[in-house]
Order: C-alpha cells, then sequence, then structure tokens
C-alpha cells in the first residue's frame, strides 16, 4: 500500500550545511508519527519542506503516490494542513473568520468574483462545517470572540482548528505544546487523539514534550544533525543510546 | 577610452550627492527602522534655506555650515522627539507613512515659505567657483571639489564615529534591538536621536551640495537624487554603510557614462537615460532576496511590543454601523439634491472633481486599507486611464463613456504588471518599487507625445447628453450627478470585498503570510486581482477627473500625487469606503476653499493646493495612534459620545460595556 506521505532521499543545504541529510520517512493514512530530536536536528526544516514554504536540495516529498505542486498553499489544497511553532493567527479577524478564511480557501469559494456575484461572505453550511471544527477543538464559545484576545491556549486550538475546518488528510503539527503549561499540553493532546479518531486524519508531529509524543504518537522517528537516527515505537526509541547520546551528549 | 575616463570622472561629484543620501538613508533605516522617504524634501528644504540665505547677505560658507550644522540637526531631532520616538518600535507600517508624511509636506511648506518665486541656485559653499585644476585632461571647477571633498571628509567621519565606543557601539547595538541596549543600560533614545540628527545633516549636506551652481532649486531633481540613492543604498541591501556609499559613487559614474554615450535629442537620451536608476533599483528589488524578508524583525525583543491596534472596523461599536448603514443612503440622496439645488455653480466642478477624486482613492481602499500595500503609483494609474481615455475619444471616436472603461481596463493592465513583481514583496519594497514605477510612468509614458500629445495635455470631452441631461458645460449638475453615480457603484464594489470573502483573506494575508498560505489561500491569485481591480478604480477615477477639467496633461498625474494621494487617504482613513470619499471631497473643496484667501497666505492656485494637501496630509503623524485615520477616528468618538449620551438619558444607568470598550 502506497503510505500518504513519503520523504524520500531528502536533503537541505544551506551553504555548504546539511540541514536535513538524506532523510527518508513514510506517514501511512491516519498514522500518528511522532519526530523528535534536539534543537537543530532538522526537524522544523523538513516540515518547511513537507509544507511546500522551502524547496529540498535533493530527493523528493510525495504525498498520496505523487510529488504534489512546489507552493505551499497547493499542498494545503491537496490535504497537508499545519500548525506552526510559533502561533500565525490573523490580527484583526474573529475565531470563527480564521476558520472561513482556511474553509472558503479550500472550496475554491474566495476572491472577488464570489463577493460580486453572489454577495454574502458566509453561507450556512459553511459556517455549520466551521462550527463543528471548533466544536471538535473545545472552542465553540469562542467563535466570534477576536482571536488576539485569546490566551496562548486558545490561539493553539484556534490554529488547530483552523487547519481541521478544511477537512485535512495529513496534519503537520510543529510544537503544539510550546508554551503551554503541563495541563494544558495534556488537554491538547487529548484534542488531537479525539481528532484522529472521529476524522481518520494522519499527524506528523514535532515535539519536544515527550509527554505528548507519547500520548499522540504511534511512531517515532528520532533526528539529529539532519539525519534519521531511530525509528520505531516510542519506548524503543526513547531508550535508543544514540537518542539518548544526541539528547543528552552522553550514552545511557 | 580618454573620452570614457572623461564621462566617468565627471560623473563623480553627482555620485557623491546619490552617495551622501544613500548612506543618510541606510543609517536612519538601520537605527531607527524608518526608512525616510522625506529625505528628498529635507534636501530641498535645506537647498532652498542655504539660496535664501545667500540671496539675503549671508556669507555662503557661514549659511552652509548654519543649515547643515545647526538647522539640519535641529530638525531631525525635532522629527524624532515629536513623532518617531513615540511610535513602537515594531510598527513600520505607521513609521513608513510618517515618512511619506514628510515627504509629502515639507515640500509643500517650502513652495508656501517661497511663493511663486524661483530660487536660483546658489554658488558652493566653499573654495572657487571657476576651473581649480585637471586630472588627466579632465577640468575640474570649484563646486565638484567641493562635492568630493566634502563627501570624502563627512564618509570619513562618519566610519571613524561608528566605531568609536561612544556613539558607533551604541548605535550598532541600537540596529539590533533598542531595548535590548536599553536593558544594557545605554538610554537608546538618544542613540536613536543622534541617528536622525547625523542622517538630517547628511540630507542638508547632500541638498546644499546638490544645489549649487544649479539654475534653479527645484523638488523634482531631488526627488529623482532621492531614487538614485534608494538604489545605491538598494545595492547594499539597505544594511551596509560602505555599500551604500560605493554604491552611490558606482551609480553616479555609470550613469554619467551611459549619458556621455547617448547622442542627445533622442527618445533614449530624453526618455531611458533619466530612468536608469529606476531600472537599477526595479531589478534590485525583484531578484536580491534581501527585500523579500527586509520586513522581517530581527529584533529578539520584538515580541514584548504590544500588537498594533486592530483595524477600525473590527473596533466600530456594532451600534455605529448599523447607525452608518442606515443613514448613508438618505445623508447621500439629500447631499446630492442639496449640490443640484443649492449650491452655486461654480462650487459644482470642484463637487464633481471630488466625487472622480474620491473614485481614485477608493483605489487606495481596496491596495492599502483592505490588501495593507503601500502602493505610491495609484497616480500612474490614474494617468494612465484618463490618456488612454482621451486617446480612444479624441483619436478612435469611440463614446467617452464606453472610452473611461477602456481607460479602466488599460490601467487595470498596468495593475498586472506591477503585480507581478510586487508579488514576492511586502510592506515597504512594495513602497519602493511603486514609487519606482510611478517615476518610470513619467519618463517613459507621460513623456512621449503620442500619448500624451503636447505639453498642455489633450482635451477629454464630457458626455454631451443622457436621456436629455446636459453633460457638457463647465458646471453641470447632472455631469456631477453621473460621477456620484460611478464613485457610488465604485464604493459597492469596495465595500462588497472589504467585507467579502476578499477582505477577510486579505486581512489573512497581510496579518500573517504564511499562515495564510498554510490554509489554502491562493495569495498570489489575490494580490494580482486586488492590484488589477485597485488600478482599474483608479484609472477609471482618473478618466472621469480629466472629463471634470476637460483635459488631462503630463502634470496632471506626475509621480509626485501618489505620495500625496496615499498620505491624504491613509490620514482620513484608509479602512472603510466613507473615508476615501471624504478624503476626495474634503480635497477638492479646501482647495477651492483656500483660493479665497489672501494672496499672500496662499490665495495663489499654488498656495491653495499647498495648503490643502498639508491640512490633509498631517494627520500621517497621529498614524502610529489612529491606524483606522483621523476621520474614522472622530467619527467614532462622536458616535460613542451620541451613544453614551442616549443610553443615559434613556436608562439613567451605566454605559454599557460594548460601547464603553470601544472608545
Amino acid at each position: 500500500m502506497t503510505a500518504l506521505l513519503e520523504v524520500v532521499h531528502v536533503t537541505k543545504r544551506f551553504g555548504g550545511n546539511a540541514v536535513v541529510d538524506d532523510v527518508t520517512l513514510a506517514v501511512q493514512a491516519g498514522e500518528a508519527v511522532g519526530l523528535i530530536g534536539a534543537n537543530g536536528a532538522g526537524k522544523t526544516t523538513l516540515f518547511r519542506m513537507i509544507a511546500g514554504e522551502l524547496p529540498t536540495t535533493s530527493g523528493e516529498v510525495r504525498f498520496d503516490g505523487a510529488v504534489p505542486p512546489r507552493r505551499p498553499e497547493a499542498r494545503a489544497m491537496l490535504g497537508i494542513a499545519r500548525t506552526f511553532q510559533l502561533v500565525e493567527l490573523f490580527e484583526g479577524l474573529t475565531v470563527l473568520d480564521h476558520l472561513l478564511v482556511a474553509l472558503q480557501a479550500h472550496e475554491r469559494q474566495q476572491g472577488p468574483l464570489r463577493d460580486l456575484v453572489w454577495r454574502g461572505s458566509t453561507t450556512p453550511e459553511e459556517r455549520a462545517r466551521c462550527e463543528e471544527a471548533l466544536e471538535l477543538c473545545g472552542l465553540h464559545d469562542l467563535a466570534d470572540a477576536p482571536a488576539t484576545a485569546l490566551s496562548l491556549g486558545e490561539r493553539r486550538g484556534v490554529e488547530l482548528a483552523r487547519a481541521l475546518a478544511p477537512g485535512p488528510r495529513l496534519l503537520l503539527a510543529d510544537e503544539p505544546s510550546s508554551g503551554l503549561d503541563p495541563d494544558e499540553a495534556t488537554a491538547l493532546a487529548a484534542t488531537i487523539g479525539r481528532v484522529r479518531t472521529e476524522t481518520g486524519l494522519a499527524v506528523l508531529l514535532v515535539e519536544h514534550d515527550l509527554a505528548t509524543v507519547a500520548a499522540v504518537a504511534e511512531r517515532v522517528i528520532a533526528m539529529d544533525a539532519g539525519r534519521v537516527i531511530a525509528e520505531g515505537e516510542f519506548g524503543s526509541v526513547v531508550a535508543n543510546p544514540l537518542v539518548v547520546q544526541s539528547w543528552l551528549g552522553r550514552t545511557a | 577610452m580618454a573620452e570614457f575616463f572623461s564621462f566617468a570622472l565627471l560623473s563623480v561629484p553627482y555620485g557623491c550627492a546619490f552617495s551622501l543620501v544613500a548612506v543618510g538613508l541606510v543609517l536612519t533605516y538601520r537605527a531607527t527602522g524608518v526608512f525616510n522617504f522625506g529625505f528628498a524634501a529635507e534636501a530641498y528644504a535645506a537647498a532652498v534655506t542655504y539660496a535664501e540665505l545667500y540671496q539675503h547677505g549671508v556669507n555662503r560658507s557661514v549659511a552652509a555650515i548654519l543649515v547643515v550644522l545647526v538647522f539640519a540637526p535641529i530638525f531631525g531631532a525635532t522629527l524624532d522627539f515629536a513623532f518617531f520616538s513615540r511610535v513602537p518600535p515594531g510598527n513600520r507600517t505607521a513609521k513608513t507613512v510618517m515618512a511619506l508624511g514628510i515627504m509629502v509636506i515639507l515640500p509643500q511648506l517650502v513652495l508656501l515659505g517661497i511663493g511663486e518665486n524661483t530660487v536660483l541656485g546658489p554658488p558652493t559653499p566653499f573654495g572657487t567657483q571657476g576651473l581649480v585644476g585637471y586630472v588627466g585632461s579632465v577640468p575640474f571647477d570649484g563646486q565638484q571639489v567641493c562635492q568630493l571633498a566634502a563627501t570624502a571628509v563627512v564618509l570619513t567621519v562618519l566610519a571613524i564615529a561608528l566605531r568609536t565606543r561612544r556613539f558607533g557601539l551604541p548605535v550598532r547595538a541600537a540596529v539590533e534591538s533598542p531595548k535590548l541596549l536599553e536593558l544594557s543600560g545605554v538610554d537608546s533614545r538618544w542613540v536613536l536621536r543622534a541617528a536622525w540628527m547625523v542622517s538630517t545633516a547628511l540630507a542638508a549636506l547632500a541638498g546644499v551640495l546638490y544645489s549649487a551652481g544649479e539654475a534653479q532649486v527645484q523638488y523634482v531633481d531631488y526627488n529623482l537624487v532621492l531614487v538614485a540613492a534608494i538604489a545605491a543604498a538598494a545595492l547594499g541591501g539597505l544594511r551596509s554603510l560602505p555599500l551604500a556609499a560605493l554604491g552611490g559613487i558606482l551609480l553616479g559614474v555609470i550613469w554619467g557614462v551611459v549619458q556621455g554615450y547617448v547622442p542627445p535629442d533622442t527618445v533614449w537620451f530624453v526618455a531611458l537615460v533619466p530612468s536608469l536608476p529606476f531600472f537599477v533599483l526595479l531589478l534590485l528589488l525583484v531578484f536580491n532576496p534581501t527585500f523579500r524578508h527586509l520586513e522581517d524583525s530581527t529584533d529578539p525583543m520584538a515580541a514584548v511590543e504590544p500588537p498594533p491596534p486592530a483595524p477600525a472596523l473590527a473596533r466600530r461599536p456594532p451600534v455605529m454601523d448599523r447607525t452608518i448603514r442606515m443613514l448613508r443612503w438618505p445623508l447621500l440622496g439629500i447631499a446630492v439634491v442639496a449640490v443640484v439645488v443649492l449650491v452655486p455653480h461654480k462650487w459644482t466642478n470642484s463637487l464633481t472633481a471630488g466625487a472622480s477624486l474620491s473614485i481614485i482613492f477608493l483605489s487606495i481602499t481596496l491596495l492599502t486599507g483592505l490588501a495593507g500595500q503601500l502602493s505610491l503609483a495609484q497616480a500612474l494609474f490614474a494617468g494612465i486611464g484618463a490618456f488612454t481615455t482621451a486617446q480612444l475619444s479624441n483619436n478612435f471616436g469611440v463614446p467617452i463613456l464606453i472610452a473611461a472603461l477602456g481607460g479602466a481596463l488599460v490601467a487595470g493592465v498596468g495593475g498586472w504588471l506591477a503585480a507581478l513583481p510586487a508579488l514576492r514583496l511586502r510592506g515597504l519594497p512594495v513602497a519602493l518599487l511603486t514609487l519606482c514605477l510611478a517615476l518610470l510612468g513619467d519618463n517613459l509614458l507621460f513623456n512621449t507625445s503620442w500619448i500624451v500629445g503636447s505639453s498642455n495635455g489633450i482635451n477629454v470631452a464630457r458626455p454631451s447628453s443622457f436621456f436629455g441631461v446636459n453633460f457638457s458645460s463647465y458646471d453641470s449638475e447632472g455631469f456631477f450627478v453621473l460621477c456620484v453615480v460611478v464613485m457610488v457603484a465604485v464604493a459597492g464594489v469596495v465595500n462588497l470585498l472589504l467585507h467579502g470573502t476578499t477582505g477577510r483573506a486579505l486581512t489573512a494575508v497581510d496579518a500573517s503570510p504564511v499562515g495564510a498560505a498554510s490554509g489554502g489561500v491562493p495569495v498570489r491569485r489575490l494580490t494580482i486581482s486586488v492590484f488589477i481591480l485597485s488600478a482599474a478604480i483608479a484609472g477609471l477615477g482618473g478618466a472621469f477627473y480629466a472629463m471634470t477639467y476637460g483635459n488631462v496633461d503630463p502634470t496632471t498625474f506626475n509621480s509626485l500625487y501618489g505620495p500625496v494621494f496615499l498620505v491624504v487617504v491613509v490620514t482620513v482613513g484608509a479602512s472603510t469606503v466613507e473615508g476615501a470619499i471624504t478624503a476626495g471631497m474634503a480635497y477638492a473643496l479646501i482647495n477651492q476653499a483656500f483660493t479665497y484667501l489672501p494672496v499672500h497666505v496662499g490665495g495663489t492656485q499654488l498656495g491653495a493646493a499647498s495648503l490643502t494637501i498639508v491640512l490633509l496630509s498631517v494627520g500621517a503623524f497621529t498614524y502610529a495612534s489612529h491606524p483606522e485615520g483621523i476621520f474614522e477616528y472622530v467619527k467614532r468618538r462622536i458616535a460613542t459620545t451620541v451613544f453614551r449620551a442616549v443610553e443615559h438619558h434613556q436608562h439613567r444607568g451605566p454605559v454599557p460595556a460594548a460601547v464603553e470598550e470601544h472608545v
């Protein structure tokens, strides 16, 4: 069976420095994979190449068996959604607006033509789908709140809901627990788990918080200095001497 | 080869002026985050002051020293103290708008000061005027030697100063993060103020040196120096002072050599040679990757700054929105009927011009208010629309209203061409790009006789009549009503986009391009669409403006008007259609009203236009605290006061939170 996401011998160099070095990995449909590694391991760079924000130096990214178009918006249209390590929200828009932006873009219902010909900016169906995503993320009460007025935990929830609104097939979650307290991180992990159960979404999770990785991921890939150094179940990967050495600077 | 060296050597003094301005631009930009579009205006003001002091008998050297070392630093410190130091470091848009405010207001203040007098070029501030000597076989006069010597001395002193612990180290640290500098115990305000004083003195020095020996001191010449200096600064990515200095001299030399070899009296000499710096800047903006990330903050303390205020539409009390929706049509109807019935004929044409200008200004609402792009080329698009209309009507017999639509279409194509290089840029680089395009438009389009006719321009007829209503007379109420109908239709289109999927998506792109792209928003397609629509609207407005006055000439929409239009609309309110319409009407009516003032205050046409621009632009300095515009702010204050009074009268209770929180 073809994997939903395949990263095949991907390398990324900045100048002479290989930040991602010959990485190959795969994520099956509906699977949750954790990507761990110390700072500078190349996780976020790999993410950005998968999302289409950076070109690869060599190798290729395949989605659903084919090489997707290069630009991030085109990959989002194929069903690759992502959240960011530093939350990227839209100042001046409400929570509901955030979801509408993504949903209408995905449905190709956005732009001057729709506004001038059909007027009305939101249909009842669009609002219902957005509210469904908000419900899934536990943000139903905040639909009309300005996004900038929210706490960090809620802002991360809005980002997740925005990613989920168009019904993606793969979620790239970049350190979703960053800046959250342990309770908020646990709640966010539970939300991602619930979303997976209800939608069958595949998740590739970059995370430093191992508790979140353990709660969400079925399989873990460890990176160090741009290379994959271990892969397998959570327990076996975090016990791997190479992983321990890369993380703590000494063998177990 | 000797000829080549002759051209090159003679151009070095010109390159010195570019160098000084380029270094000043980079110094201000790197130290304070302000890209000083007002640099040319400051240089011009300094040159005029120097010339006037000399005319009034002050010794030329003393006059130059006073202007460069006393007046200019005081002016720079005042700008920082009164305006720029009050803007949060991260609010780059506010800084750009305020710098554009200087660019627009200062030359008008100078014009008001000198009236219609011609300012003759003064002599060089130091040394002899005549021949000093030869380099090889190339003669150098006193002015050229003075330019070379002054530039060498100033750049050397600056290079040494920037290496000192007392001045240079804090300036270089402030470039990275003023907040971190403060945490280290250094008062960054004084460092930034010193940078302003030095850079303004550099502008003044460039102005004084450049004016010497010129037949006449004119602002347009300084604007050309500014763009050449921007190109020089861009060679160093707006980061490196030595590269900016070298770039200025290099650009001066290349320009001089090209000018020397291109035969005079050819289209190449008249149109393309003066455009050389614009082409260089255009290429750098498009192909130098530095400019794609120029606005990305590198300050590690940026996150501690409060976020900028929310857009006006998000801050309005809902009851105010409902009231505006309810009242706008009756008010518009009453206004139109009042104009037709009550207003004297000579004011009708001003109101018609106001309606046409409002259409042009609505294009800025779309591009700046909605998409957050600062375009300085809207006057260019208006001009393209006006000249196309005139040509289609006069030379091809196309009915004038159809020709106006053709003008809008051609301007839209111009918008598409402008959008292509702008796609990868945001913020300041877009402003630079559009300034560059506007200047190219001046040289390549509005300087071409088969497009603009003679220097007096082309006549543009009004539609003769429509359903029996006469449009053709100068003070025709029928044509006024037609303009208002077109204005309302355009406002309706812009309003639909503002409140529709386009507005929401463009707000998202403006707030976080990467977040919007990750949501699938077609950033490129939307950006191109908005550029095209905005240019087409400006073109339509330009066509009606030309019909209003019955003529369009090369100066009607020259590049100087682009910044004026932008600053006026942003000052009054770029985020709502009411803001653009108010700005358009106010521009035309205040201009007309000022013509009644006594001559010595500004009774000449020139004075009235300058006073109008100053009055409507001065609010640019409040942009940081009121990004929604003065009109929107005042409207909200009045509405809140009224609602508070009504609530108090009805309930004798406290003001509802929904109203209070929006004050």
